[in-house]
């Protein structure tokens, strides 16, 4: 098109020198955006009606690509009890801590305008819709004694990352929390022990399933995995080592005012 | 809805994000497949029935549906509402805007209410006393320090909620009238029958109505038709007036204006003074968050922003009052066509924004807001008081020109290009005012001043010049009035309005011009400032045009036309076509090129999700650890030092990849939305 285009028959670098734009630094307003944003996620995850569990694979092939629905639907599904790491599987003491991924939304614990929902979706919103499989149906029929409440989220703060960096009660914000949060997590904790005791049997644990549950939003570390753990260790509460009737007595006479400044032996 | 592949993704991501994978899943192929029923559904997806149902009882609950259920019908239609998808990337912005603007109690109801959905306010009223509750009884337990941390807390509205060991909102006296004023300011409205509705069936069901109702015999003739359409809007209008049902109950009730006049304008910091005005809400009632307005009120920050940018602060402040008062009505940023077509002879309500007057205004202005501030001082002579105080009863009819926009700090830099600014300006804008203004002190100078050297320095004339304040505040409008941007106009003597559709398209070509800065440099912007001027130029003019060498100059448009700001036409000169005797066109096309900024713009906020998820990936032995319950919230100590460093960073990385949606997310609103 033009004469005076001198091709370059040289090769080209390997990495030419780019010029990578950087973002300008959060303005004070979009860091509070941000920050409101985190700890809407937080909340909601938190939320009985999120869903931990990742199911597609999470080997290499995700980036492959996909061509028709069929294959983007076998990417999905991969993680079962057949896929566990045998290594991590083991089951430990610290894998108590871990919350148990949801696979299913936990409709049965909140209450619904049920009128704006279409008819086919009431039953599963009444949690009655267990499937094929109702293993667990009378406890799940027990469990909705209670009354519903709507939960409200116990999470007040998303973490910073400058909050992290500075250390421990340099920021008012922290410092200021640290015991007031400890003592309230235990005292909560100490609540729920109570009622579990004098309820006493089987029945009013499970009853007071629902006021310990996230639903009520009492416990900021995510209590509703402990519920499921709880469901779990139901079944082996006549063995000899019951890690949780341990640790429950243990607080029973523990003086909580005075010892909870560190806060961590109530797990 | 129909939306692009990345729109579908970006959504899907979003879901995902923050109601986890099932609904997400579900939601993306809602949005591929577009209305499906359940049975339909398990075929595409190839999930359980059961499976599907809990993820669509999620997404209905967030408000992220549509439904249609034909009577007798076994399963609903569901229908992927992209928009509120969308909007999920908004939620940190709205919750800011509420939290400024309406105390931080109120934002925590919205928060409780996006956070659950759409819900009854008797289960939201229950949530609250419960959670009053156990914080009383913790306070109690904690002893005098704490009950008096919250108490204080509450009176002054702190919104620090970090801080706070008890909830904001202290009492469902309070939380009533929390959610009384949220009614009233349109940003929550009621769920009803016809809501979950998709927009097509609503229609379909009014033309149904209409037609039975008053054609029974069919549509013949021209006026027939044209009272069909009227008919239609004003179905359609009463299906949309029905989720403003609690607001008009509210305002009944006689104490919405009292109040109204307490808070409009200042930002209020609790609303104890008043909660036993009040009334009690109908506990029956389904209220979710009305995303239209919230919208509206992104803009009129959006707007202040940019009126601050262009003129000064304290005009921009002026302004912000005006657009408060002026979009209190105002439900929606753009009309629907199929609605308000029909609107004009329903009176001003509906249609239009209405005025204000300087009167209003001055009377939502804070005392403490020094309005001499930002205006400069000319001598009265040089100032045409005709031209400056003209009254425009009609919006101006000529369509926003492109020469219109000019970025800040542009045009005072180059002296070549500031001349050629201005010429261009005066072609288009002489009608209206003096050239030569523009140019140099567009930026901040009062425009009426017929080419004066506008006078900044406060202290040269302090006596003569002290203004009183509503004077100055007539200054200030008039200085927003005879904007280049036209950000007010002045349409009846002391009243105010704005003309949002042309304002906003201002604005677009502000952002996209910036963009091509930011992409191609100013040479580029220049370049694609003189196709504007020129309309189509050929590619052998283009240099001597420019001014620029050959080589340098295809580079350029080359690279422009990549990215889609620049187009090119080939027109053949003879039938056979040869490329070497054709004329090649260099033109623009605003339009084509937004759409594509647009689409862009989508795919990036996506990226950024994608990002975020590889680096969780990558990450995912470290966030495993702080996900169990005896580290999370003490992470510094539980966690190796190694560990730490390495979350830490996880988390500011997170943060800059969020903040960045946001922003790219601002550039959409401007160019979609707003």
């Amino acid at each position: 098109m033009d004469s005076d285009i001198v091709l370059d028959g040289k090769p080209s670098e390997l990495f030419p020198p780019y010029n990578v734009p950087k973002a300008p630094f959060l303005s004070k307003k979009e860091d509070k955006q941000v920050s409101f944003f985190l700890l809407f996620r937080e909340q909601c995850q938190d939320s009985p009606l999120y869903t931990q569990a990742r199911s597609w694979s999470q080997a290499a092939d995700r980036h492959a690509r996909t061509y028709g629905q069929d294959q983007v639907n076998k990417r999905y599904g991969q993680t079962t009890k057949a896929t566990v790491d045998p290594f991590t599987a083991v089951p430990t003491y610290s894998h108590r801590f871990k919350k148990i991924p949801r696979t299913l939304p936990d409709h049965a614990s909140r209450p619904f305008a049920k009128e704006f929902f279409p008819p086919e979706l009431h039953a599963t919103l009444d949690g009655e819709d267990e499937g094929a499989t109702t293993t667990n149906g009378p406890a799940a029929k027990r469990r909705r004694v209670g009354p519903k409440t709507l939960g409200l989220s116990n999470i007040t703060s998303y973490k910073t990352a400058e909050e992290l960096f500075l250390p421990d009660g340099a920021t008012p914000t922290t410092g200021g929390l640290d015991d007031g949060a400890n003592l309230g997590k235990a005292l909560q904790l100490f609540n729920s022990v109570e009622k579990r005791n004098e309820d006493g049997d089987e029945e009013g644990f499970l009853s007071g399933e629902d006021d310990d549950d996230w639903v009520k939003g009492n416990g900021e570390d995510g209590d509703d995995g402990n519920v499921e753990e709880d469901d779990q260790y139901e079944d082996e509460s006549g063995d000899d080592y019951n890690a949780e009737a341990y640790f429950d007595g243990n607080q029973d006479d523990e003086d909580y005012d005075e010892g909870g400044d560190d806060g961590g032996d109530y797990y | 809805m129909l939306v692009t592949k990345p729109v579908a993704d970006l959504c899907a991501l979003l879901i995902d994000e923050l109601h986890g994978e099932l609904p997400s899943r579900i939601f993306a192929i809602l949005l591929t497949k577009g209305r499906s029923t359940l049975p339909q559904l398990v075929q595409y997806t190839s999930m359980t029935p059961r499976q599907l149902r809990h993820g669509l009882a999620v997404l209905q609950q967030h408000n992220l549906l549509f439904y249609h259920l034909d009577p007798g019908a076994e399963f609903a239609f569901y229908e992927a509402n992209a928009e509120h998808a969308y909007n999920l990337s908004r939620t940190g912005k709205i919750l800011e805007m509420i939290d400024s603007s309406f105390g931080a109690p109120a934002k925590d109801v919205m928060q409780s209410l996006l956070l659950s959905g759409q819900t009854r306010i008797s289960d939201l009223v229950a949530a609250y006393q419960e959670k009053i509750g156990h914080a009383n009884k913790a306070g109690e337990g904690f002893g005098d320090g704490d009950d008096f941390g919250t108490e204080t807390n509450g009176i002054n509205g702190d919104s620090q909620p970090a801080k706070k060991t008890g909830p904001l909102v202290k009492s469902t006296a309070q939380l009533n009238s929390i959610i009384c004023r949220l009614v009233e300011a349109e940003l929550i409205d009621v769920v009803h029958a016809k809501t979950f509705e998709s927009p097509q069936d609503v229609l379909k069901t009014v033309e149904k109505e209409v037609m039975d109702k008053h054609f029974p015999g069919g549509v013949k003739g021209n006026k027939a038709k044209v009272d069909l359409q009227q008919r239609i809007a004003e179905g359609l209008r009463k299906v949309r007036g029905e989720s403003k049902s609690l607001k008009r109950k509210l305002e009944q009730n006689g104490t919405a204006a009292k109040r109204r006049k307490l808070f409009a304008g200042v930002s209020m910091a609790n609303g104890g003074h008043d909660e036993d005005l009040d009334p009690a809400l109908d506990p029956r009632q389904v209220i979710r968050i009305n995303y239209e307005k919230c919208l509206v009120d992104l803009r009129n920050r959006r707007l202040v922003q940019f009126a601050s940018d262009m003129l000064g602060e304290t005009t921009a402040y002026v302004y912000g009052v005006l657009l408060k008062l002026l979009t209190k009505d105002v439900p929606r940023c753009r009309d629907d066509a199929a609605m308000d077509v029909a609107a004009d002879d329903d009176g001003d309500t509906e249609k239009g924004p209405g005025f204000v007057t300087t009167d209003q205004i001055l009377d939502n202005l804070k005392t403490s807001v020094d309005l001499s501030l930002g205006i400069g001082k000319a001598e009265r002579r040089q100032i045409s008081s005709t031209a400056a105080e003209k009254i425009e009863p009609y919006p101006i009819k000529k369509k926003a020109l492109i020469e219109q926009a000019e970025v800040d700090g542009e045009a005072s830099a180059d002296e070549e290009e500031d001349e050629d600014e201005s010429s261009d300006e005066s072609e288009y804008d002489s009608d209206y005012k003096a050239p030569a203004t523009n140019g140099a002190n567009g930026a901040n100078g009062v425009n009426g001043t017929n080419g004066a050297k506008v006078k900044f320095d406060e202290s040269a004339a302090p006596k003569e010049r002290r203004l009183d304040r509503p004077t100055q505040l007539r200054q200030h409008l008039l200085v927003l009035t005879e904007s280049t941007q036209r950000f007010v106009r002045h349409c009846g003597a002391n009243e105010w309005t704005v003309d949002f559709a042309p304002l906003m398209s201002a604005l677009r070509e502000v952002e996209l011009d910036s963009v091509i800065e930011r992409s191609c440099g100013r040479q580029g912007l220049r370049l694609v400032r003189i196709l504007r001027a020129k309309g189509k130029l050929d590619e052998k003019a283009l240099p001597n045009v420019a001014l620029m060498r050959k080589p340098e100059l295809q580079q350029k448009m080359l690279e422009m036309q990549t990215l889609g700001f620049v187009h090119v036409q080939e027109v053949p000169r003879d039938l056979k076509a040869d490329v070497k005797k054709s004329f090649f066109l260099w033109f623009c096309d605003a339009e084509r090129s937004l759409n594509r900024l647009l689409e862009t713009s989508y795919t990036t906020m996506a990226h950024c999700i994608q990002v975020l998820g590889a680096l969780r990936q990558k990450e995912r032995d470290v966030l495993e650890t702080t996900k169990r319950s005896d580290v999370r919230g003490r992470e510094k100590d539980t966690m190796r030092k190694e560990y730490y460093e390495r979350y830490s960073r996880f988390l500011e990385c997170e943060r800059k990849l969020f903040a960045q949606v946001m922003r790219v997310d601002d550039l959409v609103a401007v160019l979609r939305d707003f």
